[in-house]
């Protein structure tokens, strides 16, 4: 994997080159970017429960937190790391310690100077505890040697597109030190009027209704950001967030803000595009999850033979109305690092599934082989389409289901706290990086009763924790590829969960919007480089 | 009239006890809580973390317990603390309050407008065109599902006319005074606010209606007609005054259903009261957030109804005390 080689890494590390720096050349315009205006923003979802959620709390907080807290790296859309707020990041010949140099001249919104002793804090105080958690298991310790140098120092070797993953990742935000220090970071107020060092410093939030950023005239690139303010609003609806963007009163909107059905009607007059870029390193899927605590799903044959039953390409083509594709195997299609075909497949075929469930010991005995409760989370509206449809097709192998639709906080502790369900349709969203956000769905690790989004289905299987143990201390950027081949075919072959499709979120942007979806999380952006061509 | 108005307020007391107790015990029956949901957002797995976010939220104590603590801090009009949006819950739900006040009032206004101008006029033209048309569009917007309705007018007079913005309840960014300000939030309410109204409308046109006719044909009315007052003023004075005792009482009433019906208005217009903040909080089994808004809408319908009955006294000297 050279691409992603030190060298590779500070070769992209201009530093103020980021300024101007044209990623995407669907958006790469040569035009110079024009200063000022306001951007109104909306994603696919619900308002905050906070602007910022120290340990999570989910997309909506993500995004808002963003424009404000920065990370040491980003991610591409090309999956490239580039500098944020570290100038280099240069790991030690046994890749037990890593020595990052921090950008001088940042400062936070109240002026204060951004040191290497806020990223100590971070990484001790608020990451290892609060927002990593097991990624930063083999770290030991955090030194600041000078006031624009910290040394990690790890337990075990840790491979640098590892660690890069991570502080470029969601986990990695930086917080003040100077504001946090002695306090409860969950709990602390300043969570709702965030202070960082990004491009964009909140204003106001108007609870039910939007929050409102001006741009940060002392930004550490005095370049950016290109817009004066931004605003984010929220709408519950997806069909009034469609009507503001024919009204003119939305410009952006992420993460499928408006109904799938209405994305070509609003695309075809030109006015407003939709870009599938920007969401690599948070990849969305659908999964089906065979719960092993039932005797059924231990044998590895009739997991497989449901897998067979199901038709992926009807639930893309027609619940996701071809804005998903069937999902090849363990890792998303978009992960061009990870991603192999080399996997087992299950092309839909139910009569060979009714033979191999047959020749598994459950043939049909009065009208049915089994019964079985399927429980579809209902936190996605689409979730309920595919458990009705995965209903019809189980049940044209001759399996009862009974299908349950509950709501989020029910759906939540059905599948992920008391384990009482037979067959889930959930859903997880990826990063590149496969340990743990994809590892820890099959790994025995990963089984943590009352943790959502993990092994819930209580699979564990020695030969693949090793598989993955070994990914999470190989150096070598290569043999590191050929061991996730391993654990995805493993993965794939043993089907005690799977993703159905990989979903393609949406952002919907007018025309005049520039330069957005250039990174592989686009909404987790700051959107220091966005520009009005007006 | 004193003791009524005292005995009226009194009465509010076991109510609002009343609400506490039912939805704390629905809240905490219900499947799931706040702390499985706030633990899986936030992905929290270290068991040593998870027992201090427990005593945190004070979800670690027996439900009995965590009740009677409830009671005790409303009666010292300490709704509680929200660690779902981490601020206390009387603060979030003051921030969001005035605008659900702005929408209800409004919308009840447009009702009793329209739907007692329009009884009226079915009723001194009965069985007349106009009457046809008014109860044909009383049953159309009884029908009609206000969030149906309320995408309608988006479409209508937003998208393709551009009259009235999307949603929202100011113009963000701007700032032009009080009076200019005043007048940018009436302008954002118009659809909302008849979308809602419009429903309520429906049943004081029929009700209006029904009342009317029924006094029109009263004794004392057909003697202030013989006393040679004039038929405007035998309408307004005499027969509308006395026709809108159902309208007042149905007003009462329909206060809880108003608060309701602004969840579905303020999602389709993104209109920042605390209908959107109920549903989410009932989502997330955010308890203290829910008993709050419920405690405070209890409180305002309450009181709203008390008003509505001493108006009542007002109106009618028959049922007034002796």
């Amino acid at each position: 994997m050279n691409r992603f080689s030190r060298r590779d890494f500070l070769m992209t590390s201009a530093g103020a080159a980021l300024a101007t720096r044209l990623i995407d050349p669907a958006r790469a315009d040569v035009e110079a970017p024009k200063r000022g205006g306001t951007l109104i923003a909306t994603w696919g979802g619900l308002e905050p429960q906070s602007l910022f959620v120290p340990a999570g709390g989910g997309s909506s907080p993500y995004f808002t937190s963003t424009k404000v807290h920065e990370r040491l790296l980003r991610f591409t859309v090309d999956l490239k790391f580039e500098p944020v707020l570290a100038l280099e990041i240069k790991p030690a010949a046994d890749f037990r310690s890593y020595t990052i140099k921090l950008r001088d001249g940042v400062t936070w919104h109240d002026g204060k100077p951004f040191t290497a002793d806020d990223v100590v804090f971070n990484v001790m105080e608020y990451w290892k505890p609060i927002s990593a958690g097991v990624s930063l298991d083999a770290l030991e310790s955090a030194e600041a040697t000078d006031p624009l140098t910290v040394v990690l120092k790890f337990k075990a070797p840790v491979p640098e597109f590892f660690l890069k993953s991570v502080l470029a990742g969601k986990s990695g935000l930086i917080i003040p030190k100077h504001i946090y220090a002695g306090s409860n970071i969950i709990t602390n107020p300043i969570n709702n009027t965030p202070v960082g060092t990004g491009p964009f410093k909140v204003k106001e939030w108007v609870r039910g209704s939007h929050v409102e950023y001006l741009r940060n005239d002392k930004y550490w690139n005095p370049s950016l950001p290109y817009l004066d303010r931004l605003v984010i609003r929220w709408w519950r609806d997806p069909a009034s967030r469609s009507a503001a963007f024919e009204a003119g009163q939305l410009d952006i909107g992420t993460f499928n803000p408006i109904p799938i059905p209405d994305i070509d009607r609003l695309a075809k007059g030109g006015k407003i595009i939709a870009e599938t870029k920007g969401y690599s390193n948070s990849a969305w899927v659908a999964t089906i999850e065979f719960n092993q605590r039932r005797e059924i799903f231990n044998k590895r044959e009739v997991r497989q033979a449901l897998m067979q039953a199901i038709d992926r390409q009807f639930i893309a083509d027609t619940i996701f109305f071809g804005r998903a594709q069937p999902s090849v195997g363990a890792i998303h299609s978009s992960n061009s690092i990870f991603f192999t075909k080399d996997v087992q497949d299950y092309p839909f075929d139910s009569k060979k599934a009714a033979k191999l469930l047959d020749a598994a010991g459950y043939p049909v005995k009065g009208g049915s082989r089994f019964k079985l409760n399927l429980v579809s989370a209902g936190w996605f509206e689409e979730n309920e389409k595919i458990g009705q449809y995965i209903k019809q097709a189980f049940e044209d192998i001759d399996i009862t289901v009974d299908l349950v639709v509950p709501d989020r906080a029910t759906s939540l502790k059905r599948i992920y706290t008391d384990y009482d369900y037979d067959v889930a349709i959930s859903n997880n969203s990826g990063s590149v990086e496969l340990i743990p956000s994809t590892t820890e769905f099959y790994t025995t690790d990963g089984i943590v009763k009352g943790a959502a989004f993990r092994n819930a289905t209580g699979y564990s299987n020695p030969k693949l924790d090793e598989v993955v143990a070994r990914m999470a201390v190989e150096t070598d950027e290569r043999k590191r590829i050929a061991l996730a081949g391993d654990f995805d075919r493993l993965a794939s072959s043993e089907a005690p969960l799977l993703p159905l499709v990989d979903l393609e979120p949406v952002t919907i942007a007018r025309s005049d919007v520039r330069n957005h979806s250039t990174t592989a999380d686009f909404m987790g952006e700051s959107w220091a480089e966005l520009w009005l061509d007006r | 009239m004193r003791r009524i108005v005292l005995r009226r307020l009194a009465q509010i007391i076991p109510l609002v006890f009343a609400v506490i107790v039912l939805n704390f015990v629905l809240i905490h029956l219900a499947p799931g809580s706040l702390f499985d949901v706030m633990t899986s957002e936030q992905q929290i797995t270290d068991p040593s973390m998870l027992d201090q976010l427990r005593h945190t939220y004070g979800v670690d104590q027996p439900t009995w317990v965590q009740l009677v603590k409830y009671i005790w801090s409303v009666m010292r009009l300490d709704l509680g603390f929200s660690y779902r949006q981490n601020a206390p819950v009387l603060d979030v739900i003051m921030d969001q309050l005035p605008a659900t006040l702005i929408l209800m009032l409004s919308a009840t206004a447009i009702a009793l407008l329209v739907g007692v101008t329009a009884g009226v006029l079915a009723s001194i033209r009965v069985n007349s065109i106009w009457d046809n048309l008014i109860s044909l569009g009383a049953v159309f917007f009884f029908a009609a599902p206000s969030f149906w309705l309320g995408i309608m007018m988006t479409v209508l007079f937003a998208v393709k006319l551009g009259w009235f913005p999307v949603g929202g309840m100011r113009t963000i960014g701007t700032d032009n005074g009080a009076f200019a300000d005043a007048l940018d939030v009436m302008h954002h309410l118009v659809l909302p606010a008849t979308a809602l109204g419009l429903f309520y409308a429906a049943t004081y046109a029929r009700v209006m209606r029904a009342s009317m006719l029924e006094v029109l044909r009263l004794d004392f009315v057909r003697t202030a007609r013989a006393k040679g007052l004039s038929s405007t003023r035998v309408t307004l004075a005499h027969v509308m005054r006395n026709a809108l005792f159902p309208v007042i009482t149905l007003l009462g009433l329909q206060l809880g259903t108003i608060l309701g019906g602004s969840v579905v208005i303020e999602a389709v217009f993104s209109w920042p009261g605390i209908g959107s903040l109920l549903f989410d909080s009932i989502m997330s089994r955010n308890f203290p957030m829910v008993l709050g808004v419920l405690v405070l809408g209890s409180l305002l319908v309450a009181v709203a109804n008390a008003a509505v009955d001493l108006l009542y006294l007002r109106l009618d000297p028959r049922i007034r005390p002796r």
